[in-house]
């Protein structure tokens, strides 16, 4: 265990953040300038990402760094999501720098800080306490900052709304940790696990248990679902979206998702004893989700609500890793070495999927929320996806940025989405790989053409949001336009440059990716070798790096 | 029954006793003059029959977070200061933990400092949270 002075210094980033959010939250009351608050923010991030790239030893250290006790999980997951959650704060902070509210920057800026801090905290939380603490840490600011983005009835309405919902979605999310804690007598994740996975091997217990745990499950995915906004927990997402602004909705479609999906694997995937009921709870979700999110997309207008069914649909695509991580997990159950090592690597593989598709899909939707604060920093902003007509001819480099943020949201090939879907969809057929006519394999080759056939009907809507840009001649538009006002100011430029750069540089350079997943399938294989007898406490998947790429977000966290 | 429960049904007796004695006091000994705005019952200087829907004062809500801040500090300090002097409390598991790790004398006054460090920590937070009221003009009932 290691001693307190090296546990502070582990959690310096953190630290640090919630010390100059009061700062500046007590600062703005003295002189609310809000490019000088911003660029404090700025360095803020730069001490935070400086702090943590100076721990990345400790953190990547791989089992023997591994603190398997105590509220904080020290592993390579928890490390590339904080990374993660400084990119998300370091482009967000850049768009506030023009759009947080003039007489209240520093609150805006300050809360926005604790945002990060509490999905920071989320990612690595290794108890029930604090991940329910680093939850409410991501919600109560929001709450702030979404009735902070402007000045109206929508605004109201949405906080109201999101406020509301989101206090019945933890409710949710605490009975059922009260159900898991009164399983297991301990709020400790690895006890947990440890607890569950004992009385799994016990036939009678099992029996007694199973019950119980579904219905633990359900609860914690209803709760958890309102976070990542999966359908059937989805309705406040349009809504709330379009009260929002660009910035504000920025942030509901990445801080929260982040946060859910981080939980959603230490607490459900790596947890739970092995059950069918898990994947096949995770599948129906993953193509609800999907299905809705995207067939609803088709018809919006607005371009918030069009990126709020696009985040559904994208919720739905992560969860499909998920749903692979929990099926190899009951094939794991079965327990013959040769099927056993295979379903490890799945177990591996598809938690490596879904972190590497929540890093793309955050740059990608930050980076087109980006894009249109540039176009529109105005309080209204601009509303509908017609109001971008001729786009290409005004304002070219907007255009441009905003078509490969669609691109790689639709997963075209040179680009980051791609791939993304790409590791899902084959980690998804290999589960279903020896196509025996069992219900896993049948039910994963279903997940498959379902994601396949909503991939293409996502990029029914993202081409046409690029062929409004690039083909419409810019008719019927009310002054003052998108085309006549002024684009934003350089650093709402840079945000969307900084997403641009990780977009491409995902998409351009997949072989990192791929080294990454290869990296983290070798440290699984040796845990296997050594834990194969209790595949339920199979601690492996907390070790895997992920495909999360710490070169491309240090750039971003660093600038 | 478990005579653990005879102190709790004291305590249940002594608070419906003296909460009858005090009324049955007012009633006896009390100057009674009834009017309209006195028979009302008390909403805090509201008016209690009227539209959910009505605007009341944010001095309200300002001076009930207010109150919170400094509610939440003492209910967070009590156990601290029980505990964190206690020799069965957070000293003998800190020193328990220092030594199953193998650390020096010394580590343990560290610790010590840590856990008062923590909650000066706290304190300054909250501080920090009173200056920021006051600096927003929470304090001034204008």
């Amino acid at each position: 265990m290691p001693t307190d002075s090296q546990t502070l210094l582990l959690l310096f980033p953190e630290i640090s953040l919630v010390c100059m959010a009061a700062v500046i939250f007590v600062g703005g009351t003295f002189g609310n300038n809000r490019r000088g608050w911003s660029f404090y923010a700025l360095a803020a991030y730069g001490v935070a990402a400086f702090a943590l790239w100076r721990s990345a030893d400790a953190w990547s250290g791989g089992a023997a760094a591994y603190m398997p006790s105590g509220p904080f999980a020290v592993d390579i997951m928890g490390y590339s999501l904080r990374w993660l959650a400084l990119a998300t704060g370091v482009v967000l902070t850049l768009l506030a720098a023009r759009q947080a509210p003039k007489q209240l920057a520093s609150e805006f800026l300050g809360g926005l800080m604790l945002v990060v801090v509490g999905v920071m905290l989320v990612c690595s939380a290794n108890e029930l306490t604090m991940v329910f603490l680093g939850l409410e840490l991501v919600s109560v600011p929001t709450y702030m900052l979404l009735f902070l983005g402007r000045n109206d009835r929508a605004t109201a309405e949405a906080t109201i709304k999101y406020f509301f919902l989101s206090i019945l979605a933890s409710a949710f999310l605490l009975y059922g940790m009260s159900f898991l804690y009164g399983l297991t007598g301990s709020t400790s994740l690895p006890e947990i696990r440890a607890s569950l996975a004992a009385a799994h091997e016990i036939p009678a217990l099992n029996v007694a248990q199973q019950p119980l745990l579904q219905a633990t499950l359900v609860l914690l995915l209803v709760g958890l679902g309102f976070k990542i906004a999966a359908a059937p927990f989805h309705f406040y997402a349009p809504d709330v979206y379009q009260g929002a602004t660009n910035l504000t909705a920025g942030l509901l479609a990445t801080a929260p998702k982040i946060a859910g999906i981080a939980v959603l694997i230490r607490l459900v995937v790596a947890a739970f004893p092995p059950d069918d009921f898990i994947w096949q709870l995770f599948m129906t979700l993953a193509i609800l989700s999907m299905t809705i999110g995207n067939v609803c997309a088709l018809w919006q207008n607005n371009i918030r609500r069009l990126m709020a069914y696009s985040s559904i649909a994208h919720s739905g695509y992560m969860l499909i890793g998920l749903a692979v991580a929990a099926a190899a997990n009951s094939l794991l159950a079965e327990e013959t070495s040769v099927a056993n090592l295979q379903a490890a690597n799945l177990q591996a593989a598809g938690i490596a999927a879904t972190l590497f598709y929540l890093t793309v899909y955050v740059f990608a939707s930050l980076g087109v929320f980006a894009a249109c604060s540039l176009l529109a920093e105005k309080e209204r902003g601009f509303e509908n996806i017609s109001d971008l007509s001729g786009l290409a001819k005004s304002k070219p480099w907007a255009a441009g940025a905003i078509a490969v943020f669609m691109f790689s949201l639709a997963g075209i090939p040179p680009l980051a989405g791609f791939w993304g879907k790409l590791s899902l969809m084959t980690e998804s057929l290999n589960v279903a790989l020896p196509f025996n006519g069992s219900t896993l394999a049948t039910a994963f080759c279903v997940l498959a053409v379902v994601g396949m056939l909503n991939a293409a009907i996502a990029a029914g809507y993202y081409l046409r949001v690029i062929a409004v840009m690039f083909f419409q001649p810019p008719t019927g538009h009310a002054e003052p336009s998108v085309h006549t006002e002024p684009v934003g100011g350089w650093l709402t430029g840079a945000a969307v440059g900084l997403c641009t750069v990780a977009v491409l540089g995902i998409g351009l350079a997949p072989q990192m990716a791929a080294e990454q997943s290869s990296r983290s399938e070798d440290g699984v294989r040796v845990f296997v070798t050594t834990h194969a007898t209790q595949p339920a406490a199979n601690l492996a998947t907390l070790e895997i790096r992920g495909a999360a790429e710490p070169e491309v977000t240090q750039q971003a966290a660093s600038k | 029954m478990d005579s653990a429960f005879y102190p709790a049904f004291l305590f249940v007796g002594c608070a419906l006793g003296l909460a009858c004695l005090m009324y049955g006091m007012g009633r006896v000994m009390g100057p009674r003059r009834a009017g309209r705005v006195k028979e009302m019952p008390y909403e805090s200087g509201m008016d209690p029959i009227n539209d959910a829907r009505r605007r009341f004062d944010v001095r309200f809500h300002l001076v009930a977070i207010a109150f919170l801040l400094f509610d939440v500090e003492l209910l967070f300090l009590y156990p601290w200061a029980v505990a964190s002097r206690n020799p069965e409390g957070i000293d003998r598991a800190v020193a328990a933990t220092q030594t199953a790790a193998g650390a020096m004398r010394g580590a343990t006054d560290f610790s010590r400092l840590l856990v008062f460090g923590e909650v000066m920590v706290f304190i300054a937070l909250l501080a920090l949270g009173l200056v920021y009221a006051w600096r927003k003009g929470v304090f001034q009932w204008r």
